[in-house]
C-alpha cells in the first residue's frame, strides 16, 4: 500500500528580508493510513512550514513530496487547491470560521468548493456537525459559540469531505484546559474510526496524545518515536 | 464553484454592507440616470420639435414681405403673378391677413381666437383640412361671402356640439358669419393652439380689418427636393424687385428643423458625455472600495484557500460582486431615470424613453462592474494563502 505522505530529502528556505533561513533542511518522513502522529517542537524549528508542506499550502524548494502516490511538486495551484480539499481537512489554532456563516454554512464549504449539489452538501454537513456533537447548533453564528465548539466545528468542516488526512495545527492552543482536553478527546475517536491524524503542537503533553511523535529542531527531524 | 452560489455570497456580502455599498454605487446611479435622461430629454425635443414642424408641412416657405428701406411696393397681384410664372417650383400659395376679434353666438363670447383671412389654397399648403362642412373656396373671395371655417377650440368654446356649429352664424365684431366649416382637431383642440382659428374669406377679411396690403405668403413646394432652389428663386426675384434683402424674410422650416436638431443631438452629446465620465467615475468607486473589501476580508480568502477554493473560485466571487454593485447601481439609476423623464422632463418635452439606451446604459453599467472589479478580485485571487490565513 502506497503510503499517504512521503517526503524525501525535502528542503525549504525563506527569505527573511536580507538573510535565508533554512525552515527545512532535509526531511524524510512517510506517514501512512490510520497512523496518528505528533510533530513537535520549538517554535522556529520549522513546524509550521511542514505542516504548510504536507497541506500543499506552499511549494517545497528541493526533494520530493508524494501524497498518496501524486507527486506534489508538480502540480498548478488550480489542481493543489482541488487536493487540499479532497485529501486535507484542516483544524486551525484560532478556527477560523467565516463569522458571518452559521456553523453549516460553514462545513458545507469545502464541498461547495468540490462542487456537490445543494442537497448533497446539506446532508454530509449535517452528519459532519452531528458527529462532533453539534446537531443543535446547526444555524448559530460562530460568536454563538464557545470556543471549544467553535473548535468542533472547525473539526466537522475538517471532516465533511471525508480527507484522508486530517491536519491539526495546535489545535487547543486557543481553548481552555477543559475544553482543550474533550478536543483532543475528539481527535483520539476520530483515529480510533480511522482516520489518519497529523497533529502539529509544541506541546510535548499534547504531543504524548498521539501514538507517534516526531521531534523536529532546526528544520530537522531529530526524534522519531512511538508512545506508548 | 456555481454561478448562483457567487450571486447568493455577493448579495449576502451586499446586504452586510449596505450602506457603504449604497455609497459605491452612486456613480452608477447618477450615471445611468443621466444617461436615461439625457437621452429621454434629446430625443423628447427632437420628437416634438419634428412632429410640428412636420404639421406645418416640411416643404412649406412663408414669406414676409416689410417694404421697409424701400419706395418699391410689391402687389398681391404682382406676386401672384410671379408665383404662377414658376409654377414648376410653387404647387400653390396661400396669401393671409391675421388679425383679432370678438367673437360672439347668442349669450356665448370668446376673444381668443385669431382671425385668418385666405384663399382656398390653405387647405393644401397647411395641410388642414375639414372635417365637417366644406372649406374656402375661391368664389367666395370673389363675393366677399361672410362665412367662416372654424377650429375645435372655437366650437368648444362657443357651442355645445358641432351640429350646432354648422350653419350657425357667429358674429365677429359684431358682423354675422355663417359657419360652414369645422377644421380637423390638430392639438387637441386647445385654447391658444392652431385649434384655436377661424378662417375667413381672404377678400373679407381685408375689409373687415381695413388692411388692403398683403403681406404673409405660404407658399407650397412642389417637390421637397427643390425646397433651396426655390428660396434662390424667390429670393432673386425679392432682392431684385426691392433693390434690397432688408425687405422681406423667406423662411424655411427644413432649415430650422435642421438648426434645432443639430442643438439638441449637441446637447444630447454632451449629456451623454457628462454621463459616462460619472460612470467611469462610478466605476473607479468601485474598484476602490472592492480593494479595500479584499484587504479587509485576506483571512476569509486564505481560509477559502486553505480549504479547497481555486483563484477562479476567489476571482469569480469578487468580479460577481463587483458587477452585482454596478448591476444593481444601474438597475436604481433605470428607475431614477425614467422616473425624471416621466416628472420633470415630460413637463418641457414629451417624455421618450428609449428601451435601446436603457439596454445600453444597463449593459455598460455591468461592463465598468466587470473592468473595474477584474483587478481586485485578481489580488485576492492571487493572495498567498499561507500569509492570508496569518493576518489579522
Amino acid at each position: 500500500m502506497t503510503a499517504l505522505v512521503e517526503m524525501k530529502d525535502l528542503k525549504k528556505t525563506y527569505k527573511m528580508g536580507e538573510t535565508y533561513v533554512k525552515a527545512l533542511d532535509g526531511i524524510n518522513l512517510t506517514i501512512k493510513k490510520d497512523e496518528f502522529v505528533s510533530i513537535v517542537g520549538p517554535s522556529g524549528s520549522g513546524k509550521s512550514t511542514l505542516m504548510n508542506m504536507i497541506g500543499c499550502l506552499d511549494a517545497l524548494d528541493e526533494g520530493t513530496y508524494f501524497l498518496e502516490g501524486t507527486d506534489v511538486s508538480e502540480l498548478s495551484s488550480s489542481k493543489l487547491a482541488l487536493i487540499r480539499s479532497k485529501k486535507i481537512g484542516f483544524i486551525f489554532q484560532g478556527f477560523n470560521l467565516l463569522s458571518k456563516l452559521t456553523a453549516l454554512e460553514n462545513v458545507e464549504m469545502p464541498l461547495i468548493y468540490q462542487n456537490y449539489s445543494h442537497k448533497n452538501r446539506k446532508k454530509k454537513a449535517i452528519e459532519a456537525l452531528e458527529k462532533v456533537g453539534l446537531g443543535d447548533r446547526l444555524h448559530h453564528k460562530p460568536t454563538e459559540l464557545s470556543g471549544g465548539q467553535q473548535q468542533r466545528v472547525a473539526i466537522a468542516r475538517a471532516l465533511v469531505a471525508d480527507p484522508p488526512i486530517i491536519l491539526a495545527d495546535e489545535p487547543t492552543g486557543n481553548l481552555d484546559s477543559k475544553s482543550g482536553k474533550e478536543i483532543m478527546d475528539m481527535l483520539v475517536d476520530l483515529h480510533k474510526q480511522g482516520n489518519t491524524i497529523i497533529l502539529i503542537t509544541h506541546d510535548t503533553y499534547i504531543a504524548n496524545t498521539a501514538r507517534r511523535k516526531i521531534v523536529l529542531k532546526d528544520g530537522k527531524i531529530t526524534e522519531d518515536v512511538e508512545v506508548s | 464553484m456555481g454561478f448562483l452560489l457567487a450571486l447568493k455570497m455577493a448579495i449576502a456580502s451586499i446586504i452586510s454592507n449596505k450602506w457603504r455599498t449604497f455609497l459605491t454605487m452612486l456613480g452608477v446611479i447618477i450615471g445611468v440616470a443621466a444617461v436615461i435622461a439625457a437621452t429621454g430629454f434629446a430625443m423628447g425635443s427632437t420628437a416634438s420639435i419634428t412632429s410640428s414642424i412636420e404639421d406645418l408641412g416640411s416643404n412649406t416657405l412663408t414669406v414676409t414681405l416689410f417694404n421697409k428701406g424701400t419706395n418699391r411696393d410689391l402687389s398681391y397681384n404682382e406676386f401672384i403673378a410671379f408665383t404662377e410664372e414658376n409654377s414648376k417650383y410653387i404647387e400653390a400659395v396661400s396669401p393671409t391677413v391675421t388679425g383679432n376679434a370678438t367673437i360672439k353666438y347668442e349669450a356665448e363670447s370668446y376673444e381668443n381666437s385669431q382671425i385668418i383671412g385666405t384663399n382656398a389654397a390653405y387647405e393644401l399648403v397647411k395641410n388642414s383640412h375639414v372635417q365637417d362642412g366644406r372649406y374656402i373656396l375661391d368664389l367666395d373671395l370673389e363675393f366677399r361671402q361672410k362665412i367662416a371655417v372654424i377650429g375645435t377650440a372655437v366650437v368648444n368654446n362657443l357651442f355645445d356640439s358641432k351640429d350646432q356649429a354648422l350653419g350657425a352664424y357667429i358674429k365677429i365684431d359684431g358682423t354675422p358669419f355663417k359657419v360652414v366649416g369645422i377644421l380637423d382637431e390638430k392639438e387637441g383642440g386647445q385654447e391658444g393652439s392652431s385649434d384655436d382659428a377661424i378662417l375667413i374669406p381672404l377678400t373679407t377679411a381685408q375689409r373687415m380689418f381695413s388692411s388692403a396690403k398683403i403681406n404673409n405668403f405660404t407658399i407650397l413646394v412642389s417637390d421637397s427636393e427643390l425646397v433651396d432652389e426655390t428660396v434662390v428663386v424667390l429670393e432673386t426675384f425679392l432682392t431684385e424687385f426691392y433693390g434690397t434683402d432688408d425687405s422681406y424674410r423667406v423662411f424655411n422650416l427644413a432649415m430650422i428643423l435642421d438648426t434645432l436638431s443639430e442643438v439638441t443631438d449637441t446637447l444630447a452629446l454632451i449629456l451623454g458625455g457628462i454621463a459616462v465620465i460619472s460612470l467611469l467615475v462610478g466605476g473607479i468607486g468601485i474598484m476602490n472600495i472592492m480593494l479595500v473589501s479584499v484587504t479587509e476580508r485576506t483571512r476569509e480568502i486564505g481560509i477559502r484557500k486553505a480549504i479547497g477554493a481555486k483563484r477562479s473560485s476567489i476571482m469569480t466571487q469578487f468580479i460577481i460582486e463587483a458587477v452585482v454593485v454596478t448591476g444593481l447601481g444601474g438597475i436604481i439609476g433605470i428607475i431614477i431615470g425614467i422616473l425624471s423623464i416621466q416628472l420633470l422632463i415630460s413637463k418641457f418635452v414629451p417624455p421618450v424613453i428609449d428601451t435601446m439606451w436603457v439596454f445600453v446604459s444597463f449593459g455598460f453599467s455591468l461592463v465598468i462592474g466587470l473592468v473595474f472589479g477584474i483587478f481586485p478580485a485578481l489580488k485576492a485571487a492571487n493572495l498567498n494563502p499561507i500569509e492570508a490565513l496569518r493576518s489579522e
